[in-house]
């Protein structure tokens, strides 16, 4: 190859790179502490998107990573600038009994949005904590990504993805910065659940809707009891089991380190007071009483 | 004998009367711990979140020193709207405040209760017609025991028009509310970006006449942005659209569909994300097809699209 080739080649790659990456594209990169670890070592890798000054209000993805490698053994949402998951990045794991299908356990999609939009430069996503199993290079990847303008429309924002590269060797001294530790003993956030009912979905029944988060180690999953009825893990929406609504709703946000926040609804449709069966009998035994009593003085009177 | 019986019937109207007061107490009772109101059962104990924390309790003989509460964890935002109007913020895109701005646009909220870590809040605001701003947001970061201050907010002017399509020539009038003696610039996109600037007045209604002869058939759109004395400026608003043809067509009056707003509440908030989410990666049903096209992006499926249409028209 002559060096006027060569020349060419790098010209050539250069201008292909400035195609590649446009000058003002939204960016969804990785930062992990090191790229450099040891075996049996956890390693943890952040997710975050910089929107170069767009403001982007929807973000998607599916991040690859080397199962031969790595073991995904956590992940953590507590701090993500996403509000409302559509679909929120977990560890799959098949039902009972069943293994994950093949494919699937070596990525964890996200999709999500933020209302009103982000702009920033390092919004984080998620964070993922992997254990390292096997010695080697790696790459953990970002594939099928999105990110949307805040301008009403979903315009699809040109966007850049850094993957990262990491190696893992018996050599490696052991790693001074494990993952972070995260002490939480407060409860989620606040919230408030809401009743709600529409023909198009759960064919019209009444349903609950709720959401709230945990800003130090993210929700871990929400209950829900119905009057006497016993408490069950749901997702929102949830179909009321108590179609009548006469009976109060408790709703429970339990965060990763077990802390609790309990909302009771009360019942939206008290049922009224002749309905209570225990008023109901008082009244029957009253009545009842009185007519007896009536019955015994007549006829002590007319004796 | 008579005595025995008159007891015994009292006894059973006072049941009778305590089961009726406790079912109606137990229907009017609100016991949401955590709205920040500490009613009904709710103590210090049960839901420090709206009642506080408990005070010590007091150690018989003096001695045990007394332990400051801690510090709050407050946010407090300050900034102009519109003269009179309801600014509505939202913590992490739920309802967390509102208030009204005083005759002069200003406003100022606090939100207190929080845990440490970072938050996106947003506020918007309606003018005197119901018109809303764009949501404005600001990513903060919370510190435990500290107060964070977000102030010089401006929230950017609303903006309608007169006409749906104007013939060539004729004016169109552009116009809306914001502070009151504000600048405004309004922008009106055509082949070449075209500007034009005016002054609200005292009730911070601004209007402005654009001669179309300048503008080339097709439709056009148009933001609005103030400005005071250059020290406090908004950020462009909710962008509009027009046409430019051959005859003049009033806008109509009539509400218009709220984008995002799938169960017709005029709201776009967790329930119709809600329904959205119902629907996603679902063949959607016959029904629901048609709000699908009226409300979000008509493509007959729910996906990142919709959901980011409904992020921007989102109230809370």
């Amino acid at each position: 190859m002559t060096k006027i080739q060569k020349i060419k080649i790098i010209l050539v790659t250069c201008l292909l790179s400035f195609v590649a990456v446009p000058a003002f594209a939204a960016e969804i990169f990785f930062d992990a502490k090191t790229r450099e670890v040891a075996i049996g070592e956890q390693f943890e890798v952040n997710i975050f998107l910089n929107t170069e000054e767009e403001y982007i209000n929807a973000v998607e993805g599916k991040v690859i990573f080397p199962e031969n490698l790595l073991e995904l053994k956590e992940i953590r949402d507590g701090a993500t600038i996403v509000n409302f998951w559509i679909e929120r990045p977990k560890i799959k794991s098949g039902p009972e009994g069943e293994q994950v299908p093949y494919g699937a356990s070596n990525q964890i999609a996200f999709s999500g949005i933020i209302p009103g939009g982000y702009a920033g430069e390092k919004g984080l996503i998620f964070s993922a904590i992997f254990r390292v199993k096997n010695e080697g290079e790696g790459i953990i990847e970002i594939q099928e990504a999105k990110t949307l303008l805040n301008d009403g429309k979903g315009t699809e924002a040109s966007l850049s993805i850094s993957n990262l590269q990491f190696l893992i060797s018996e050599e490696i001294p052991p790693s001074l910065v494990p993952p972070t530790k995260i002490i939480d003993i407060d409860p989620p956030e606040s919230f408030e659940p809401i009743v709600a009912q529409d023909p198009e979905i759960f064919d019209g029944k009444y349903f609950l809707v709720f959401l709230t988060q945990d800003k130090g180690s993210g929700i871990d999953y929400y209950e829900v009891c119905e009057g006497k009825r016993q408490c069950v893990v749901a997702e929102s929406p949830y179909l009321l089991q108590n179609q009548s609504l006469d009976r109060e709703i408790i709703v429970k946000a339990i965060d990763k380190s077990g802390n609790e926040r309990i909302v009771t609804l009360p019942a939206q449709k008290p049922a009224i007071w002749y309905k209570n069966y225990l008023i109901l009998a008082i009244i029957i035994l009253v009545i009842a009483i009185a007519y007896l009593m009536w019955k015994f003085l007549w006829r002590k009177n007319r004796r | 004998m008579k005595s025995i019986i008159v007891t015994v019937f009292l006894i059973l109207l006072a049941l009778l009367s305590g089961s009726v007061y406790a079912s109606i107490q137990e229907a009017s009772t609100s016991l949401i711990c955590g709205d920040g109101i500490c009613s009904g059962s709710e103590t210090c104990s049960t839901c420090p979140a709206d009642c506080g924390t408990c005070p010590p309790s007091g150690g018989g003989g003096g001695g045990e020193a007394y332990i400051p509460p801690a510090p709050e964890t407050k946010v407090i935002f300050s900034g102009r709207a519109y003269p009179k109007s309801t600014v509505t913020l939202l913590k992490d895109a739920q309802i967390a405040a509102t208030t009204i701005a005083g005759v002069d646009a200003n406003f100022q909220m606090s939100i207190s209760g929080l845990s440490a870590g970072n938050y996106i809040f947003a506020l918007y605001s309606e003018d005197k017609d119901g018109r809303r701003s764009s949501l404005l947001t600001f990513p903060v970061s919370v510190t435990a025991g500290a107060t964070t201050n977000v102030s010089g907010i401006f929230i950017a002017p609303t903006i309608d028009v007169d006409k749906s399509e104007v013939k060539r020539g004729d004016n169109i009038a552009i116009f809306g509310q914001s502070a009151p003696q504000a600048d405004i610039v309004i922008s009106v996109s055509s082949e070449e970006e075209y500007f034009a600037k005016t002054i609200s007045d005292r009730d911070g209604i601004y209007l402005h006449n654009v001669d179309t002869t300048i503008l080339d058939y097709g439709v056009h759109y148009t933001k609005s942005k103030a400005s005071i004395g250059n020290l406090l400026i908004s950020s462009y608003g909710q962008v509009i659209s027009f046409k430019v043809g051959t005859i003049t067509v009033l806008k109509e009056i009539k509400p218009e569909i709220s984008k995002g707003d799938l169960n017709n509440d005029n709201r776009v908030n967790l329930v119709d994300f809600s329904i959205a989410a119902y629907w996603y990666k679902r063949p959607l049903g016959e029904a629901f097809k048609i709000i699908e096209k009226e409300r979000l992006n008509g493509d007959g499926k729910i996906d990142l699209v919709d959901f980011s249409i409904m992020a921007f028209y989102w109230t809370g």
